[in-house]
């Protein structure tokens, strides 16, 4: 039930570029924390040995509010005197919801980190997958209607008004 | 005349199965035909993939004329290319079959495939009269043999079916139409490169020496392979890691054709860059791949040597050469992807700005020559259209124009070059020149340049397509005369098409300074950034100005379509779709 509300995100936390802390470049234990809202991050392990151009190519399952319009990346530093964040980037849900491309796309995306004086300092790269319920794709394909058009059906139809009901069909796929 | 005999002792000799007949000319010939070595190892010891992809061609034949009296005519092929000035160059002859209409051969011709380029082929078909029995088939002279037939096609046109076979009716010299049946002829096309096998590797140093007097050593790795000769050919480097004694470099790929089998021997030289290119030489050790894949499973490291200057010795180091990573995959080629039903769809839009000049003006980049001489924008069209239209089914475009006012007085940045208010596509490249034509009658030359519609709509178009199947990749040629107004716009434009099945050619006509566009073309590392921070996942955009001159046989705007493979393949690659099932090879169409 709870996943009425919420989308699921596969994030894979693919590799850092260019990260400075101070001007310098850092030498290690760098992370990232995708953060989707103040009760939802997972962060990834560190890059013991990657220096400025980590490569952590871990994938993040992180669920987000069907309300989100933004989820927030960060890259840290573990250092002696705690974790220190190297930049930050802001990525638009729309940037991988919605568009032209069906839902479970695999966006492969790049963003510009910026400090927390707002300077850039480097670049992350992540791809993002919606992942799509098992019976909201069932119900797309049974209708034969092309993915990314949006029709409302099932859960992807919250505050819309519309009542439709999920296919019995593919709930209990056994019996029928 | 024909003979009244074939020649039998001929016909009885051994084709192919035994020793290999070198197809001579083939391999000696420099531009489209030869294997060149030299030019292939100049190119892989830099890291770049050779440009020619090698294939051969199959010939058959049916339904030939009976030119001999009392037996049948003793057929063979001659496959020419047809060189930009019409001449015809060799580039391989069949063997001779014995007393057949309906010859196979068994040798077979090979050409080199440049995806660039339209490369014309002509057949020529010859019932062989004189005694072909231990002769080099290289040395019959046409001239004295019957003429049979001729066929003409173009290599893109076999290598993009499904089945990469092709059957042509034979014709008469110059393609006039026979009144006889002269027969048909089947050709097949295969890569020759059997093997597609590739190995992924990371690997890493510990404990290098120093050679640098003010910070640490800056090492890169140089991979050769052994020759028979005793000497050794590189076949790939690494980058340069700045600063460190113990480097990772990124993963390496080398394909089978780069070392040979996993057991030849590789030498691994370790340098210090050095900007002046003098690098030194840190440590090098031989290994061979079988021996790099046990260094990985053991997860042990092989120590480097330094060729000590007393003689015969070598100096063992500390440094240590570590494999992380080892996979063998399967890395499928360009060619594996068109003929598993891929598809390259072509999309035009044409600047209609008023910079162009008055299409009624001689001068104008938009002046339609009543002579047929054709403008900028014609030839950037047929250019790139002619290569690329035997990669699209359909032969559907997509053709816009942008910066123009229309019938109806508003000026839009992306309306149909036909002229509907619907449909946008056009039936062919004549279709594209046709819409063009007429559009210059009906729209009037306004302004800014923008690019930013033209380019939603194209990625609009290839993103929605992904829904319905995966094997379409589209390629959007901009052509222009001015450079264009809304900067960033069209670098959001670009940000956010850069994760679709889209590349983006743009050429640049006429005399304005390009300068400012080539930062849209991040050949120099840059990544395009978009005003809401996101950064291009890839590099989509290829930009060139037309008046740019280049010698030899590929024009400037060809000279775009090189690396059109390449970025084909690197979307393919990236999200790990795979060429359909390869169909199993078939002489016959």
């Amino acid at each position: 039930m709870a996943s009425t509300f919420l989308r699921t995100l596969e994030i894979t936390v693919i590799s850092g570029e260019d990260l400075r802390n101070d001007r310098r470049p850092i030498k290690k234990n760098a992370f990232a924390v995708v953060r989707t809202d103040s009760y939802n991050s997972r962060r990834t392990d560190m890059d013991t040995d990657g220096g400025s151009y980590p490569k952590w190519n871990q994938k993040l399952v992180v669920d987000m509010s069907m309300h989100a319009q933004f989820i927030t990346l960060e890259v840290q530093c573990k250092t002696s005197l705690g974790d220190k964040t190297v930049g930050t980037a802001r990525i638009p849900v729309s940037d991988f919801v919605g568009g032209y491309v069906p839902e479970s796309y695999l966006h492969f995306l790049s963003y510009r980190l910026r400090d927390h004086k707002g300077e850039r300092n480097g670049i992350v790269n992540i791809s993002v997958r919606v992942k799509v319920p098992e019976y909201a794709s069932c119900s797309r394909t049974e209708l034969g209607i092309p993915l990314g058009m949006g029709v409302a059906l099932g859960q992807r139809n919250f505050g819309g008004g519309i009542v439709t009901g999920v296919p019995v069909l593919c709930n209990y796929p056994g019996k029928y | 005349m024909g003979n009244c005999f074939s020649d039998l002792e001929g016909g009885k000799q051994a084709v192919g199965g035994t020793q290999q007949r070198p197809n001579n000319i083939a391999a000696t010939n420099n531009n489209n035909g030869g294997h060149n070595d030299a030019v292939e190892f100049f190119f892989r010891s830099r890291g770049i993939q050779p440009l020619f992809t090698q294939i051969e061609l199959s010939l058959s034949a049916s339904n030939l004329l009976d030119r001999d009296i009392t037996s049948k005519s003793d057929p063979m092929a001659v496959v020419y290319a047809k060189k930009r000035n019409g001449k015809l160059e060799e580039l391989g002859r069949t063997e001779v079959v014995l007393n057949s209409l309906n010859p196979a051969w068994i040798e077979k011709v090979i050409v080199a495939f440049q995806f660039e380029i339209v490369q014309p082929l002509v057949f020529h078909v010859y019932d062989v009269d004189s005694k072909f029995h231990n002769v080099p088939v290289k040395t019959l002279k046409l001239n004295d043999q019957e003429f049979l037939g001729e066929a003409t096609c173009v290599l893109s046109e076999i290598v993009a079916k499904q089945t990469r076979s092709l059957t042509l009716n034979l014709n008469n010299k110059n393609g006039h139409t026979s009144l006889r049946n002269l027969g048909a002829l089947t050709i097949h096309a295969e890569e020759t490169v059997s093997s597609r096998s590739c190995v992924e590797m990371v690997v890493h140093c510990s404990h290098l020496d120093n050679k640098d007097l003010f910070s640490k050593s800056d090492p890169f790795l140089r991979i050769s392979r052994i020759v028979e000769s005793g000497g050794s050919v590189p076949i790939c480097k690494t980058e340069v890691v700045k600063d460190n004694l113990n480097p990772i470099w990124k993963p390496l790929c080398l394909s089978i054709q780069q070392f040979g089998s996993k057991d030849n021997p590789l030498i691994i030289e370790c340098f210090n860059f050095n900007s002046s290119g003098n690098h030194v030489l840190i440590g090098k050790l031989q290994k061979s791949v079988a021996d790099l894949e046990k260094l990985h499973i053991e997860r042990s490291g092989a120590n480097l040597t330094l060729p000590s200057p007393h003689h015969g010795h070598e100096k063992v180091l500390k440094g240590q050469l570590f494999v992380d990573q080892f996979c063998e995959k399967q890395q499928y080629s360009f060619l594996d992807y068109i003929s598993s039903g891929f598809e390259l769809n072509f999309m035009v839009a044409v600047d209609f700005t008023a910079s162009n000049g008055n299409p009624r003006n001689p001068d104008s980049l938009h002046y339609i020559d009543p002579s047929g001489k054709l403008n900028s924008y014609q030839r950037a069209i047929m250019e790139v259209g002619e290569v690329i239209q035997f990669y699209d089914s359909s032969r559907r475009f997509p053709a816009w124009g942008f910066g123009g006012r229309t019938i109806d007085g508003t000026t839009s940045h992306c309306f149909n070059l036909n002229g509907s208010t619907g449909a946008f596509e056009v039936e062919g490249v004549e279709g594209i020149m046709a819409a063009y034509a007429r559009a210059l009658h009906n729209v009037a030359l306004a302004g800014p340049t923008l690019f930013g519609p033209v380019i939603n709509t194209a990625a609009q178009i290839a993103g929605q397509s992904i829904s319905f199947n995966r094997n379409k990749y589209f390629v959007l040629l901009i052509i222009t005369d001015g450079v264009i107004t809304d900067l960033q716009e069209t670098k959001d434009a670009l940000v956010r098409a850069s994760d679709l099945p889209l590349s983006i050619l743009i050429v640049g006509v006429g005399g304005a300074d390009f300068r400012e566009m080539e930062v849209l073309d991040a050949d120099n590392g840059r990544r395009l950034e978009s005003s809401t921070g996101r950064v291009a996942t890839r590099d989509i955009v290829q930009f060139v100005p037309m008046r740019e001159v280049h010698s030899g046989q590929i024009s400037v705007v060809q000279a775009l379509l090189e690396e059109l493979p390449g970025q084909f393949l690197t979307y393919m690659r990236s999200r790990d779709i795979k060429p359909g099932p390869l169909h199993a090879a078939s002489t016959s169409a």
